[in-house]
């Protein structure tokens, strides 16, 4: 009789000690995140250039002048197609290397780990230096590719749209490969290695192993990790201002790097950035939006 | 373990009582912030009421090797006859500046922003404009504006007031490797008040015979095209302010001149600014055409002492007002209006910047030529650059500069200058170049909107 | 493993390390080269790592930009460890639907680019006092949704019957969390301490902003600094580059054993 109601009480308190647990948090991000949001949201309604600003009339052109601007227009499609490429390849490569490196076994794990994560802790400036010395032309690459005969002569690899754009994919990849395998190696942690030693005593292979146990397993990890790279690619700007400054002609500008543009290079367009960065905010809404639904059960 | 948890539970503590005092922060801040802004006016009330000689001066720059040191040579310069004043410098790098001249003055609180600023010509216009709350006017500040380059000048100046002090120079000149040149038969004459045919042939020659190109710009950058247009005194804009690109026939010579020079190899295009200064420091190309700032970086290949020439720009064919003579770069000082002690930072100004051959002379160690006329005449700017063969590049320079055609940079300046950059990318892969204005001229007009 | 595999696997890690690590390979040859050997692609070791350095500590406040970014990171990272794993724990281990609900609400504060709320951030700071300052460095990425969700998802592999027997013994559920959770996911703290101290110490556009005097330098502005004069010293940049670089490379290289060396041994 006086169980379940003690169960319910329990529960409450529970319940309320997760709230006070996760208070400290959520106020800071109300505050530092969601309070400027508002402000910025009230802006996207604004118009004017500079310091002046009114409310736009009609009361959404912020909002519908961004489907006239041939700039933005082509950010987006330089966005997607970077999002679409290259967060599939940088994910699965960062789980084969962190599933190798998780291997007892293998030697020199610390070196070969450490070596792999050093590309996100290299400083921007160094590796967009390194990268568009490597590519240009008369650089490595073009040295190479021309001494075994592939090319006649040096490519402009940063002046050419598609080998642009594919240069900024590889830098992506490069620099945050290893960053995603440093969550896919901790996770692997919460995974009993005995449930790999028991699958190589019934004989399962690698692969198997690979499919049937760690991509499983590490279900939570990989969610995180795909709406932080879905997240990061959409807001990408360091690459895009460094490699190949949008160009050329706009190839592979992107959205955040228009609308910094907008913001400190042009005459400033606040209201107009701001209405942007929402669209931003909408598109990856509603793709961390799909990924919580496919990825987010607890079993 | 213990003690580890421990320590994770006194920050933990930390963090909350932290947290706690900052849930009730806005009231609280916003009283001390009150006190602490109301202590600062009595400050400056007590400063500049007890001695008008006294005080301090804060001035954002970046460049430690050129205005930095320029600023502090000011500074000392100006001791001389004020001791107690004081000059501090914030190295902060121009877009930095920018980002925080533009954060400040969009959030309506300048109180974070210095005395005095340096600012790139190029921006001067569409920051006042902007922000005409933040910036002094500086016409009745006892600065002889008259005694400035007029084309220099004109950068700074919104609605016939003047905003800035000019500091450095940004004439443009043509930089020649004089041993390779000779490698194809030719001087540095032949390549002195010459117009871009003369020069595509003459780069022909030099192609042929040493394999090299004359010059090497940055793809999708549109310096060189900026320098051909103002060279002919013409602008991407017209005097009210409306785009002028597709209507502009200097614009088009200007394009068909830059594609001639890709096509024939005469101009290699590269990948990014490294790329640019080695090309020429590593010898890769015979010379180059820029702000004369850019023989710092020319100087930096120790081994090549001795092997350059500087020389006038080429002229366009066909244009009308054609010179010889352009502007690239350059920067000015601009007076905010946070500056709490005005009559010091005019005076300062007034007799560094503008009125001291003494403060001249000592920066023209770094690079920094004037654009005030009478620092021109000190013997300094007489003597030869060893670097150069000797020549008495300086005074050039400042000749140059005093033909330099204005023109109107426009609040829109950016939005034009990238909008021409992509139709010139365009154009360079065989685009048509009036569909190519025409577009970049619809980019510039939405813009404006 | 055969023989033959294993050889396939180690060529692999030796070549995506190689690729890896080029770069900073690269990065310190330049530091030892003159500017013009720098430009003209010299990547073997030069002679000219003395001057560099002479010169770079010339030109700039390398120690109070060095002190200066340790003091904000350090600080930052250890109070956004507490904060967010607290918060990440309450999330997961007492979730409901409204928690659920109150985490995705949080996901959306991390998908506006910073551009737009850093103006009306910047009013607050500067009205409040903090420009210059640690708080103001390091009060708006303390708590970041990030960090929430990847306790939260952690939090998920933590074994329910460890918190069922805990509170059989009579412990407190904060009890519980520091003594229970905190030591059994040393992965987690250890990984997420590297990736937050990575980004505290790379955080530039923020500190560029509030940060007007000389004395608030941080390293990333150092680097910055060298950057934007007419004529750029490759060699004294990319040394201030690797001084910078090396701070986080040595973070994760300690860190890293303890992240990738299990949590077997704590939870039996």
């Amino acid at each position: 009789m006086s169980k379940p109601s003690m169960k319910l009480s329990l529960d409450k308190k529970h319940n309320l000690t997760g709230w006070i647990f996760l208070t400290p948090g959520a106020l800071l991000i109300l505050f530092m995140s969601f309070v400027p949001m508002i402000k910025a949201l009230i802006l996207s309604f604004k118009t004017g250039n500079g310091g002046a600003l009114t409310w736009s009339d009609p009361i959404f052109r912020n909002y519908s002048q961004m489907f006239k601007d041939t700039v933005f227009i082509q950010s987006i499609k330089n966005t997607f197609f970077y999002l679409i490429i290259q967060v599939p390849i940088m994910l699965i490569l960062a789980l084969i290397l962190a599933s190798i490196l998780n291997n007892r076994n293998l030697r020199f794990k610390g070196a070969f780990r450490t070596m792999i994560f050093l590309p996100c802790a290299t400083s921007l400036v160094a590796y967009a230096t390194v990268f568009r010395t490597l590519f240009a032309n008369n650089g490595l690459v073009n040295l190479v590719l021309t001494k075994i005969g592939i090319l006649s002569q040096p490519y402009s690899f940063l002046t050419h749209v598609w080998s642009a754009r594919i240069i900024i994919v590889l830098a992506l990849l490069w620099r945050w490969t290893g960053y995603n395998m440093v969550f896919y190696l901790s996770g692997l942690q919460n995974i009993e290695y005995s449930v790999y030693e028991a699958a190589k005593i019934d004989g399962a292979s690698p692969m198997q192993t690979f499919f049937k146990i760690t991509v499983p397993l590490l279900k939570p990890t990989i969610l995180l990790t795909a709406i932080m790279s879905t997240n990061g690619t959409l807001q990408l700007f360091d690459e895009s201002v460094n490699l190949t400054d949008g160009g050329p002609a706009n190839a592979s500008i992107t959205m955040s790097h228009y609308i910094y543009n907008l913001s400190f290079k042009y005459v400033p367009k606040f209201g107009y950035a701001a209405a942007m960065s929402f669209l931003i905010l909408i598109l990856v809404a509603i793709l961390a939006f799909v990924q919580m639904k496919v990825g987010d059960k607890r079993d | 373990m213990k003690r580890k948890l421990m320590s994770l539970l006194l920050v933990g503590a930390m963090t909350t009582a932290m947290f706690a005092g900052c849930g009730s922060s806005s009231d609280d801040a916003a009283s001390t912030d009150n006190t602490a802004t109301t202590n600062d006016a009595a400050d400056a009330s007590t400063e500049s009421g007890s001695s008008a000689e006294g005080g301090k001066l804060t001035v954002w720059c970046w460049d430690p090797a050129f205005n930095i040191f320029s600023m502090e040579e000011a500074a000392k310069v100006y001791q001389k006859d004020h001791p107690d004043v004081d000059v501090e410098v914030i190295e902060t790098p121009w877009e930095d500046v920018q980002t925080k001249l533009t954060t400040a003055a969009t959030s309506g609180d300048l109180s974070s922003l210095p005395d005095i600023l340096l600012m790139q010509d190029n921006a001067f216009q569409k920051n006042v404009i902007s922000y005409p709350d933040a910036f002094t006017d500086l016409t009745d500040s006892g600065v002889d504006f008259s005694q400035f380059a007029a084309g220099k000048t004109a950068y700074s100046v919104v609605d016939g007031k003047n905003y800035g002090v000019p500091f450095d120079n940004g004439a443009v000149i043509a930089c020649y490797r004089t041993d390779v040149l000779e490698q194809a038969g030719l001087t540095i004459d032949d390549f002195t008040d010459i117009t871009w045919d003369q020069y595509i042939e003459n780069g022909k020659k030099v192609l042929d015979a040493t394999g090299k190109p004359l010059i090497s710009m940055q793809a999708g950058e549109c310096d060189l095209i900026m320098m051909m247009l103002q060279s002919a005194g013409s602008s991407l804009f017209n005097e009210d302010g409306t785009a002028n690109i597709v209507n502009n026939d200097t614009l088009k010579v200007v394009m068909e001149t830059y594609k001639e020079l890709k096509d024939t190899g005469v101009l290699t295009e590269v990948n990014s600014w490294d790329e640019y200064v080695g090309s020429f420091v590593s010898g890769d190309v015979a010379g180059t055409i820029n702000g004369c700032w850019i023989m710092a970086s020319i100087k930096t290949a120790e081994d090549q002492n001795g092997n350059w020439a500087i020389t006038d720009m080429p002229s366009l064919v066909g244009v009308d007002d054609a010179t010889n003579y352009s502007n690239n770069g350059g920067s000015s000082w601009a007076v905010t209006s946070n500056c709490q002690n005005k009559d010091l930072a005019f005076d300062f100004l007034a007799s560094t910047f503008g009125g001291s051959t003494e403060l001249y002379d000592n920066i023209l160690s770094c690079g920094a030529i004037a654009t005030w006329a009478p620092a021109g005449d000190s013997d300094k700017y007489a003597e030869g650059d060893d670097f150069f063969g000797g020549d008495a590049v300086s005074a050039k320079i400042v000749d140059f500069a005093t033909k330099v055609p204005s023109n109107i940079t426009g609040v829109y300046y950016y939005e034009a200058r990238d909008a021409v950059a992509v139709a010139t990318t365009n154009v360079i892969n065989g685009a048509d170049i009036a569909t190519e204005l025409q577009t970049a001229e619809d980019t510039v007009n939405f813009n404006m909107q | 493993m055969t023989k033959g595999k294993k050889i396939a696997m180690y060529v692999f890690l030796i070549l995506a390390s190689f690729i890896s690590v080029f770069p900073l390979y690269w990065m310190v040859c330049a530091a030892t080269n003159t500017s013009a050997d720098v430009l003209r692609g010299r990547i073997i070791p030069g002679g000219n790592l003395l001057v560099n350095v002479k010169n770079l500590f010339a030109a700039q406040d390398i120690g109070t930009a060095l002190g200066n970014s340790f003091k904000y990171s350090i600080v930052l990272t250890l109070i956004s460890l507490v904060i967010c794993s607290l918060a990440g724990y309450g999330f997961e281990i007492y979730h409901d639907k409204a928690k659920d609900a109150v985490m995705s609400v949080i996901l959306l504060a991390m998908m506006v680019p910073f551009v737009a709320t850093m103006i009306p951030l910047f009013q607050m700071f500067s009205k409040a006092g903090w420009l210059n300052s640690t708080i103001g460095f390091i009060l708006p990425t303390i708590s970041t949704p990030f960090l929430i969700m990847m306790f939260r998802q952690s939090a998920r592999s933590f074994p329910h019957d460890i918190i069922e027997a805990a509170r059989i013994d009579g412990l407190s559920e904060i009890r519980i969390f520091f003594q229970m959770f905190m030591p059994t996911m040393r992965s987690t703290y250890a990984a997420a301490m590297t990736i937050t101290f990575m980004n505290a110490w790379n955080n530039y556009l923020w500190p560029k902003v509030i940060m007007t005097n000389a004395k608030s330098v941080t390293m990333p502005m150092v680097v910055a600094n060298l950057t934007q004069g007419y004529v750029t010293d490759y060699g004294m940049l990319m040394l201030a580059v690797l001084i910078c670089t090396l701070p986080t490379a040595i973070v994760f290289f300690c860190l890293q054993k303890s992240f990738a060396e299990g949590i077997t041994g704590a939870v039996k």
